[in-house]
């Protein structure tokens, strides 16, 4: 108990004697984290924007104008019989014209001049959870396009892909900054680290001397680097969360953005949790790293 | 309980010791005499096996230090204690957080360690100053501190590396009588010394190196 307690107390002391050196440790851990949050905090708000939209999406069956009743029919239970649909409407000529001159009155004379209604009837689908995906969307089309009397099969495409496309950019370059970022917060760590070995290397020297094992000479350093890495973390959520807030905020004021903060999220919990342990993790690396250079104990 | 054979140590091809050949009892009082870069500090080294030799073999209580593991060193040091001449004591430590580290190493209980820190300040005459910090005591003060350290886990043998250097001829008597008092109780000490106030008081076996070869061995009377 008393050697633990003495351990606890030489990692305190340790922090309180390179109070700048971990007050600067601490704050450089803490935006390179940060900086790393953002491309999370990016990478998890545009992939839960994705799934949403995924979610919204419908693909419109446009059929040809000349179908028999039966026709339709078939097709509507050719479509119902598909795994890939969760729901579909089917929306007549009329309704199509009714709903455009609903939507848009002011356009509603662009089709009176033609005469005979130019909307075709359609089916409104939308996909089983299983089959939004960009590519699972895509796969699908071109089924139901293969089907005789569907004159065309539209959906959101080009956005859902676009923001695949996106989504997985994002993630690759937070993975790429991820390990580069961290690299750097185990140096900072690690140099911090060095210097208390530096400037308590007599004392190390003193401990190999009297017996003191390798472990016992080592774990002050690894505690310490480990609060290091917990707080540069724990900070950097708190930075992350300060400028969330603050963007969602100015999000909300701009009115062109109605509705968009919404759907903005912030780490849930969990994952919070495991990033304040990740830094831990670095922490106890860059101290880990620092005792092996440093050669403790052979005094 | 000692046994050196044949051990010798270069630094950078630099000779430090040659060929040395030397038993040493339990319980015997041994004077390492030499002028400085004779071998007496690579010798202390060597004892408590913060250097190899490159030759030759040591025998600390039969065992072969050459076969020691890594690990196994801490627990060797733990069976001797270390006097130097600079102290080494921490500074932002309290004189009975000082003495106590050896026992704090070895998991001791709080109880343990109070009691045999207490002991052991009592034995050199400190018991009183058990919450100064080091800065504030007087140099013969700190190198008593620095011999309870040594002595609080009740060691085997106690090396002593010029311990009465920074010290005047008044309190060089002192640590001597400290020694011998120590010695008296059964603990094998040995000190490399160049200082001739030491030899003066200690009647004991003398070994005395030059250039890292043991030139003489004999028995002094004061």
């Amino acid at each position: 108990m008393r050697r633990l307690l003495y351990l606890l107390r030489e990692a305190v002391a340790n922090v309180l004697t390179n109070r700048t050196t971990t007050v600067v440790a601490v704050a450089t851990t803490a935006f390179t984290f940060a900086c790393v949050g953002v491309f999370l905090l990016l990478y998890v708000n545009l992939r839960s924007m994705a799934s949403s939209l995924e979610q919204d999406i419908q693909v419109m069956v446009y059929l040809q104008d000349d179908l028999t009743e039966q026709t339709r029919s078939e097709i509507e239970l050719q479509l119902k019989a598909d795994r890939a649909v969760g729901s579909l409407t089917f929306v007549s000529k009329e309704r199509a014209l009714a709903d455009f001159q609903s939507q848009f009155p002011a356009e509603s004379h662009l089709l009176q001049g033609l005469g005979q209604n130019p909307l075709p009837a359609s089916f409104v689908v939308t996909l089983a959870v299983e089959s939004r995906s960009s590519d699972a969307m895509r796969r699908w089309a071109n089924r139901a396009q293969s089907i005789p009397g569907v004159a065309q099969v539209q959906y959101n495409q080009e956005w859902v892909e676009a923001l695949a496309g996106i989504v997985r950019y994002i993630e690759v370059a937070a993975i790429i900054v991820g390990i580069i970022l961290s690299a750097a917060s185990v140096t900072i760590i690690a140099n911090t680290i060095r210097l208390a070995l530096y400037s308590r290397r007599e004392e190390i020297e003193i401990l190999g001397l009297i017996g003191a094992s390798t472990t016992f000479i080592r774990v002050p350093y690894l505690l310490e680097g480990a609060a290091l890495g917990f707080l540069g973390s724990a900070l950097s959520l708190v930075i992350l969360k300060a400028g969330f807030e603050l963007f969602r905020h100015e999000i909300r004021s701009a009115s062109r953005f109605l509705g968009v903060d919404a759907l903005l999220t912030f780490f849930p919990f969990q994952m919070c949790v495991a990033l304040v342990c990740v830094g831990l993790f670095l922490g106890c690396a860059g101290s880990f790293l620092s005792l092996l250079r440093f050669g403790e104990g052979r005094a | 309980m000692i046994q050196l054979f044949h051990v010798s140590k270069y630094y950078d091809r630099r000779l430090a010791l040659s060929d040395v050949t030397l038993e040493i009892e339990k319980g015997e009082f041994v004077l390492l005499m030499g002028p400085s870069g004779a071998g007496k500090s690579t010798l202390l080294k060597l004892l408590i096996g913060a250097e190899r030799p490159e030759e030759g073999q040591i025998l600390v209580q039969g065992r072969s230090l050459a076969k020691l593991r890594s690990s196994e060193i801490p627990l060797l040091r733990r069976k001797i204690g270390v006097v130097l001449q600079d102290f080494r004591l921490l500074p932002k430590k309290t004189v009975f957080d000082n003495v106590s580290l050896p026992l704090l190493v070895q998991g001791a209980s709080t109880v343990e360690i109070r009691r045999k820190v207490t002991d052991a300040l009592r034995s050199v005459g400190l018991d009183h100053k058990k919450d100064l910090f080091p800065p504030g005591l007087s140099t013969g003060e700190q190198q008593r501190i620095c011999i309870a350290r040594a002595i609080v886990n009740g060691p085997i043998m106690l090396l002593a590396d010029e311990p009465t250097g920074n010290l005047d001829p008044e309190l060089t008597s002192e640590i001597i009588e400290l020694f011998k008092s120590i010695n008296a109780r059964g603990t094998t000490i040995i000190v490399a010394t160049h200082d001739p106030n030491v030899l003066a008081q200690v009647n004991r076996r003398v070994i005395t190196l030059d250039q890292g070869k043991v030139v003489s061995q004999e028995q002094v009377s004061s």
